[in-house]
C-alpha cells in the first residue's frame, strides 16, 4: 500500500502501533516487576514502581539453600553462558569448521547443566526445567527426521495414497487431543511406561506429527526437483541423493519447522500433565502456582514464569526470521 | 517417485500414525464403554453405551459446550479484525520500526500458554495492576465472579491468538500488486476503496485459513481456562475441553470422559468433513 504521507495521520498510526505494544507487553512488565519485588511490595493494594528489588522469589525458585559463595558462582555461570552464546553467533567468522564450534557449544552447555546442581544445591524446579530440556530436544529430534522424510516423499509422489495420508493427517490435526490422551494413559499404565520421558516423548511426537509433515512438505514442494534428478543420473540412489543434495539447501525449511516444534513441545501442558506424576515439565510445574493457598505462590508464580520465559525468548530471537517465514509460508501452526 | 519409495520413506510416519492416533481413537471408542475409575483401570467393567447416554444427558457437558461456542463466535472474529487493522498500519511503517514492533507483537504468541495466562492473570490479582486501575477508575471492587472469568478468558483468548493472524496477514500485504494499487490512484480510488476492493479480495485465502486455524484452536481451549478459572465450577466457565478433563482427573469417571472426547470428535468431524473432503479435492486437482 502506498504511505499515509500527513504528519498528522503517521503520528496516529505510530501512537496506535505503540499502544498495541504497550497492550501486547504489559503482562510481561508487570510479572517481571513482581517478580522482584518481595511478598509485602508485591502484595500491596497500590501498585508499587519503586521497591527495593530483590532476587529472594528466584533464589527460592531455583536454589534449595542459597551458598554463600552465590554471588561468584552466578556470575561465573553467566559469563560461561554468555561466552557460550557468543561463540555460536560469531562461529562463521571463526577459521575453525562450524561442526566443530556447534559440537563444542552442545557440549558447553550440556556441562553446564550436569554441572550446575554438583555446584549449588539446586530444588526440584531445576529438575522439571531439565525434564523440559529433554523432551523438547528428544520431541524435536525424532519429529524432525521422521517428518523429513515423510514430507520429502509427500511432496514427489503424485500417487492416490499420499494425498490420503496428508487430508488424514490434517484430520488428526484438528481432533481434540484428549481423544488421544485418555487412551494413551490407559497404554502407559498397561504398558508401565507411564511417567517417563519416552513415553511423552514418542506420544508428543505422535500429536506434532501431522503439523510436521505439512510443513516440511511445503518446504519441500518449493525445491526444483531437477536437482536430486540430475544427483541420480549421476548414479546417486534416492536416499543419498535426498541426504546429500536436498537436506543442505533444506536448512531453512528446517529450522523454521524444528522451532515451531520446539515451542509446541515446551508449551504442552494436557499431555505431561496426564502422562506424568513426578517428571512435570515446567508448564505444568508452573501450574501449581496458580492460586494456592501458599501466600508466597504471587511472586513465586511470577519468578517461575519469568525464568520458564527467558529461554524460549533467547531462542526466538536467535531464530525470529525464521518464525516469520514459517508462519508465512508454512500456512499450519499447532 | 515410485509408490514403494514413497512408502519406504514415508514408513516411520506412517507407522506412528497409526500406532498413536488410529489405534488410540479407536480404543477410545471402547474405552468410553466402559465403566473405569483409576482403581479398576486395569480390569474396567463392560456397561455399553451407558456413558456415552450419560455424556449427552448432562448439563454441564451443555453448558460447557455453550462456553466453548461462546468463546468461539468472539474470539476468531475480534482476532480477525484485529490482526487485519494492525497489519495495515504496520505495513506504513518504515523497516526498522516494523521489526522492533513485530518482535514486540509476536511476544505474547511464543510464549508458553500456561506462563502467558499466569502472567496475564497477575495483572487481576487483588494486588494486580489493572484490579488498582479498575477499581480508581469505576470505583467498585474488581471480583472474581463467573462473568469476570468468563470474560478474562476471552479477553485472553484475544490476546493470545491476535499476533498470529497479524503476522499471517502482514506476509500477505508483501505480496500485493503493485501496479493494481497504482491503476486505482489513477482512477482516483480513496484509501478505504483501495482496501475495500483491492487489499481484502487479495488476503482473502488468508482470511480462510486464519479462520480454519484459529477455530480448531479455539474449540480445543484448555489452558488458559485452566488457571483463570482454576478449574473452580461456580465460575461456570467450563469448556468442553475442561470438563472432558475434569471428569476424568477429579471426578475419576475415566469411562465416561473417554465418551465424552469420542463425542466431540463425532461433534468437530461433521463440521470438519466437508473442509477435509474440499483439501481432497485440491490435493487431487494439483498433483
Amino acid at each position: 500500500m502506498d504511505k499515509v504521507k500527513s504528519p498528522l495521520g503517521r503520528s496516529l498510526i505510530h501512537g496506535f502501533l505503540v499502544l498495541f505494544a504497550i497492550y501486547s507487553f504489559i503482562p510481561f512488565f508487570w510479572t517481571a516487576l513482581q517478580s522482584f519485588k518481595s511478598l509485602k511490595d508485591a502484595n500491596s493494594r497500590t501498585p508499587k514502581f519503586i521497591f527495593t528489588p530483590t532476587w529472594d522469589n528466584y533464589t527460592d525458585l531455583w536454589l534449595r539453600a542459597v551458598p554463600e559463595n552465590g554471588a561468584t558462582i552466578a556470575y561465573f555461570l553467566l559469563m560461561a553462558v554468555v561466552v557460550l552464546i557468543c561463540l555460536l553467533l560469531f562461529a562463521q567468522y571463526i577459521p575453525i569448521r562450524n561442526g566443530v564450534i556447534y559440537a563444542f557449544v552442545t557440549f558447553g552447555f550440556i556441562a553446564l547443566l550436569w554441572g550446575i546442581p554438583r555446584l549449588v544445591e539446586t530444588a526440584k524446579f531445576y529438575d522439571y526445567f531439565i525434564n523440559t530440556i529433554i523432551v523438547t530436544v528428544g520431541t524435536v529430534v525424532v519429529s524432525i527426521s521422521i517428518g523429513c522424510l515423510a514430507g520429502y516423499s509427500l511432496a514427489r509422489y503424485t500417487g492416490m495414497a499420499g494425498v490420503v495420508v496428508l487430508v488424514a493427517a490434517l484430520g488428526f490435526r484438528a481432533l481434540p487431543r484428549l481423544a488421544f490422551i485418555l487412551p494413551y494413559y490407559w497404554i502407559g499404565t498397561a504398558t508401565h511406561l507411564l511417567d517417563t520421558h519416552l513415553l511423552v516423548i514418542l506420544t508428543m511426537v505422535a500429536v506434532n506429527q501431522p503439523f510436521t509433515i505439512w510443513m516440511l512438505r511445503s518446504f519441500f514442494m518449493e525445491i526444483p526437483r531437477e536437482l536430486e534428478e540430475s544427483a541420480m543420473v549421476d548414479g546417486a540412489n534416492r536416499l543419498t541423493a535426498f541426504i546429500k543434495v536436498i537436506i543442505p539447501i533444506m536448512w531453512p525449511g528446517i529450522i523454521s519447522t524444528a522451532l515451531f516444534s520446539l515451542l509446541l513441545a515446551y508449551n504442552e501442558f494436557l499431555l505431561v500433565r496426564l502422562l506424568t506424576q513426578t517428571n512435570w515439565t515446567l508448564p505444568v510445574a508452573i501450574s501449581r502456582f496458580t492460586g494456592g493457598e501458599d501466600p508466597r505462590h504471587l511472586t513465586l508464580a511470577a519468578a517461575s514464569a519469568v525464568s520458564a520465559t527467558i529461554p524460549i525468548v533467547l531462542v526466538i530471537l536467535f531464530f525470529q526470521k525464521n518464525l516469520v517465514k514459517g508462519l508465512a509460508a508454512g500456512a499450519v501452526k499447532g | 517417485m515410485k509408490r514403494s519409495t514413497f512408502f519406504r520413506f514415508a514408513a516411520p510416519s506412517i507407522f506412528m500414525m497409526t500406532v498413536l492416533m488410529v489405534i488410540p481413537l479407536i480404543m477410545a471408542i471402547w474405552l468410553g464403554m466402559q465403566f473405569m475409575t483409576f482403581a479398576n483401570i486395569t480390569e474396567p467393567q463392560f456397561v455399553g453405551l451407558r456413558n456415552y447416554i450419560d455424556v449427552l444427558s448432562d448439563g454441564r457437558f451443555w453448558q460447557s459446550f455453550r462456553f466453548t461456542a461462546l468463546y468461539v463466535a468472539v474470539v476468531v472474529p475480534s482476532t480477525i479484525v484485529i490482526g487485519f487493522t494492525v497489519a495495515l498500519l504496520l505495513d506504513q511503517v518504515s523497516q526498522f520500526t516494523r521489526g522492533i514492533y513485530l518482535s514486540i507483537f509476536l511476544l505474547p504468541f511464543i510464549i508458553v500458554p500456561i506462563v502467558g495466562t499466569l502472567m496475564f492473570k497477575q495483572l487481576f490479582e487483588p494486588s494486580g495492576l489493572f484490579t488498582y486501575l479498575y477499581q480508581t477508575i469505576l470505583d467498585t471492587k474488581f471480583r472474581y465472579t463467573d462473568v469476570s472469568v468468563k470474560v478474562l478468558i476471552l479477553l485472553y483468548g484475544i490476546w493470545y491468538v491476535t499476533p498470529f493472524a497479524l503476522v499471517t496477514y502482514f506476509a500477505g500485504l508483501q505480496t500485493l500488486s503493485q501496479d493494481q494499487l497504482e491503476a486505482a490512484s489513477m482512477d482516483g480510488a480513496t484509501r478505504w476503496q483501495k482496501i475495500r476492493h483491492i487489499v481484502i479480495p487479495h488476503v482473502q485465502s488468508l482470511t480462510i485459513l486464519i479462520l480454519l486455524i484459529s477455530i480448531m484452536d479455539a474449540y480445543r481451549v484448555f489452558d488458559s481456562v485452566f488457571v483463570l478459572s482454576e478449574m473452580n465450577p461456580i465460575y461456570k466457565a467450563d469448556t468442553v475441553m475442561t470438563y472432558t478433563f475434569q471428569t476424568a482427573i477429579t471426578v475419576q469417571r475415566l469411562g465416561k470422559a473417554n465418551a465424552m472426547a469420542i463425542l466431540t470428535v463425532v461433534g468437530v468431524m461433521i463440521v470438519l468433513i466437508p473442509n477435509l473432503i474440499q483439501s481432497y479435492r485440491q490435493q487431487i486437482e494439483e498433483r
